[in-house]
């Protein structure tokens, strides 16, 4: 009798823990030191080094060579960083970084968590262009106004920053500009599928995947 | 007495928000001396970095064309000198990457083909034996 009053209170507490499970809003994106530091130690070579001699000259010598030392093992998430660590790199160092690397910081925070969507798009190569434009169209604008989530924003304060926020602009303009420059050698790739549709008699398939900053947009390429 | 303060007055205000390029005008306009020169500098140095990456791209895009020419070609070479065969192929292009498959099967014709024949015999048989 027992073990069946223990069965049954199990089930309902199992029950009762999918139904909430099920029933509650999704989650809301709380990004943790370790990871938010994973992002940052993602830099290129010049800003990394950059980022490094600051800390040295900030916080000494023998902070500096801890960080070095242990900077690998950070991104490999093999070693967590301490708060106090997090704090100097997150909180205290850009407000005396550089512009220059603070906006290599912040394309690594947007390459990271701005949300990329996916697109599948059946085109024939002699509509292409009408087809996929609004659609290209769309992703392009939906760069310039994306924002990163606001967890981060609220925790890493500086983002509000007069100066990220002109960092922000170049970088979107950037981004545009790199979009615009790639779409326009899509007619070329786009006459050398035809071509390759051409030569094999329906034999061929191709799939083209385009990428772009905040999205890729899978293209089935047809001939009729 | 007309009142004629203005401050009395509600201003009005737009009823769109503000755009992004006013938000970084404001900005801009925030920084110091050093920051605005600091701004100016990275701005170049983004015009050359998009530069440098276009030149990358355009050269993926040829050494893509080019790989694409050869796909067709050895297609062409093994349509005449083999009946069966599939070739998949992945080309790193200026906006993308590009997946092709190329597949010919004379087997699946001819089964296909023999599979309708034998389809047509039945049914032909079966109305001969019926009327």
């Amino acid at each position: 009798m027992t073990t069946l009053v223990g069965l049954a209170l199990i089930a309902v507490l199992c029950f009762g823990y999918y139904f909430l499970r099920r029933s509650s809003p999704p989650k809301e994106l709380k990004p943790k030191n370790a990871e938010l530091m994973k992002v940052l130690l993602n830099l290129e070579d010049e800003p990394l080094n950059e980022l490094f001699a600051l800390y040295k000259q900030q916080f000494g010598p023998g902070a500096g060579r801890y960080a070095r030392e242990t900077y690998q093992k950070w991104r490999a998430g093999e070693v967590n960083p301490s708060r106090r660590t997090f704090s100097r790199f997150f909180m205290y160092l850009p407000k005396v970084m550089s512009f220059d690397l603070k906006c290599e910081v912040l394309r690594e925070l947007r390459a990271q968590y701005l949300e990329k969507d996916k697109y599948e798009l059946e085109v024939y190569t002699d509509d292409w262009k009408e087809t996929l434009q609004p659609l290209v169209t769309e992703v392009i604008a939906k760069g310039e106004s994306a924002q990163l989530p606001a967890a981060i924003q609220q925790k890493l304060s500086w983002l509000a920053d007069d100066d990220v926020e002109v960092a922000r602009a170049i970088l979107v303009r950037s981004q545009k500009t790199e979009s615009e420059n790639n779409l326009a050698m899509l007619d070329k790739e786009f006459a050398t599928i035809n071509q390759l549709l051409d030569n094999t008699n329906g034999k061929g398939k191709v799939t083209h995947v385009l990428k772009l900053p905040l999205g890729t947009i899978t293209l089935q390429i047809k001939r009729r | 007495m007309e009142d004629n303060n203005d401050d009395l007055i509600p201003q009005k205000q737009s009823l769109f928000p503000v755009s992004a390029d006013d938000i970084v005008d404001n900005a801009l306009q925030s920084l110091d001396e050093n920051q605005a020169r600091e701004v100016t500098k990275k701005a170049a140095d983004e015009l050359v970095r998009i530069a440098v990456e276009k030149r990358k791209a355009e050269y993926r895009s040829d050494r893509a064309q080019d790989e694409m020419r050869n796909l067709i070609n050895n297609a062409n070479l093994l349509d005449e000198r083999v009946g069966d065969y599939k070739i998949n192929s992945t080309f790193e292009t200026a906006t993308g990457t590009t997946s092709v498959e190329i597949k010919k099967s004379r087997s699946n014709t001819i089964i296909l083909i023999s599979a309708i024949a034998i389809f047509v015999l039945i049914a032909l048989v079966l109305l001969l034996i019926r009327f």
